[in-house]
């Protein structure tokens, strides 16, 4: 009697102690993998950033290469926008200005206009930031590619729309990229919450890497 | 006799007093009224260009007035403000191009106008702008803007 009374009291001391040990130990959830993806034996293939190449404010080629191993935000704007550029950048300057001393972390933003703007204007502008184009690129390059890339890589709006009050339409996405070129997340680059969220993003993949 | 004619003065003083502090009080609640009016004014002016500072200014600009880098220069100190009121009123609705120097740093991004603004915006925006952060420079008149928005079209 005495001792199924004691093995039942040690079962439901054992049994809490499972409890306890898998809430603790329960893994963070990982980001999502934004995209379509398709089974090829024994593996899947994600959705990833398409080859590109375009050139930033100092004239360096920027492609996929200049990301290997690195975590990026990317953006699309244009310098000469008055509409939600000027928060967007307000927001990514937050992002640069707390992962400025990260080396595995760097920002891209394209340009929507670049015809307008010339390597030349993008350097006057991210001078006038006060930003490292070894972290931040701002890149140009031929429109369709842009455009292209934006839309089918991205999965952010970007187009020419004469009848809006700057003459484009686009999105105030920023997009988290893993260092194997696909996309983790997306967030609205003028709300201060999201870019919080974007923040807290980074770290848990980056924990992600560290785990491997 | 003598005793009527004091009681004639003295009823006659009682009604000057009486005249005066009619007088006196009338003036004082008018001023007082007219104070109120402008206060109610002020305020409304304010709250209008608060909102048209919000929907647009403060892109660039910064809802705190902070500005960016040097892209887009700061509203909430400004040496420029402080000395060149005629400008920034001409500024809001025609723009500006070229270089300008605000608190010792050189600013040189083109800031389009906003030609849609009528005379009575712009005295709002200025109203706010203003009399906001270090600025307090009170009431001012839709008239004055006027002026100043009929010279600057001019040039």
């Amino acid at each position: 009697m005495n001792k199924t009374k004691s093995f039942s009291r040690y079962a439901v001391v054992c049994s809490l102690l499972v409890i306890l040990f898998s809430a603790c130990t329960k893994p963070e959830k990982t980001l999502p993998i934004f995209g379509e993806r398709n089974i090829e034996g024994s593996d899947t293939i994600y959705h990833t950033i398409a080859p590109y190449s375009f050139v930033d404010q100092d004239s360096s080629v920027i492609t996929n290469a200049t990301f290997k191993d690195k975590i990026y935000v990317a953006d699309f704007f244009f310098t000469s926008c008055r509409t939600i550029c000027p928060i967007m950048k307000t927001q990514m300057l937050r992002v640069y200005e707390a992962k400025l001393s990260d080396p595995e972390v760097l920002l891209l933003s394209h340009s929507i206009d670049p015809e307008y703007d010339t390597v030349g204007l993008l350097h006057d502008f991210a001078g006038r930031l006060g930003v490292k184009s070894e972290k931040w690129h701002f890149v140009t390059g031929n429109k369709e590619d842009i455009y292209k890339i934006a839309q089918t890589s991205y999965f952010a709006t970007a187009m020419e729309d004469k009848s809006e009050p700057d003459g484009f339409i686009h999105s105030g996405a920023f997009l988290l990229i893993d260092k194997n070129q696909r996309i983790r997340g997306k967030y609205d680059g003028t709300k201060d919450d999201d870019v919080n969220r974007l923040l807290n993003d980074i770290e848990r993949l980056k924990k992600e890497y560290e785990a491997k | 006799m003598k005793q009527n004619k004091h009681r004639f003065i003295n009823l006659n003083s009682k009604l000057i007093a009486l005249l005066l502090f009619i007088l006196f009080s009338n003036c004082s609640r008018n001023s007082e009224a007219t104070r109120f009016t402008s206060e109610i004014k002020f305020r409304q002016y304010y709250v209008q260009g608060q909102l048209l500072y919000e929907q647009h200014c403060s892109n660039c600009h910064q809802k705190d007035g902070s500005g960016l880098g040097l892209l887009y220069p700061p509203l909430n100190h400004s040496d420029y403000m402080d000395q060149n009121f005629e400008k920034v009123i001409c500024m809001m609705k025609y723009g500006i191009k070229g270089e300008l120097v605000i608190n010792g740093k050189s600013y040189n991004k083109e800031m389009p106008g906003v030609l849609s603004l009528s005379d009575l915006e712009v005295t709002e925006i200025a109203t706010y702008i203003y009399n906001t952060w270090s600025h307090q420079k009170d009431s001012i008149d839709i008239s004055g803007i006027t002026r100043i928005l009929n010279q600057c079209s001019q040039q």
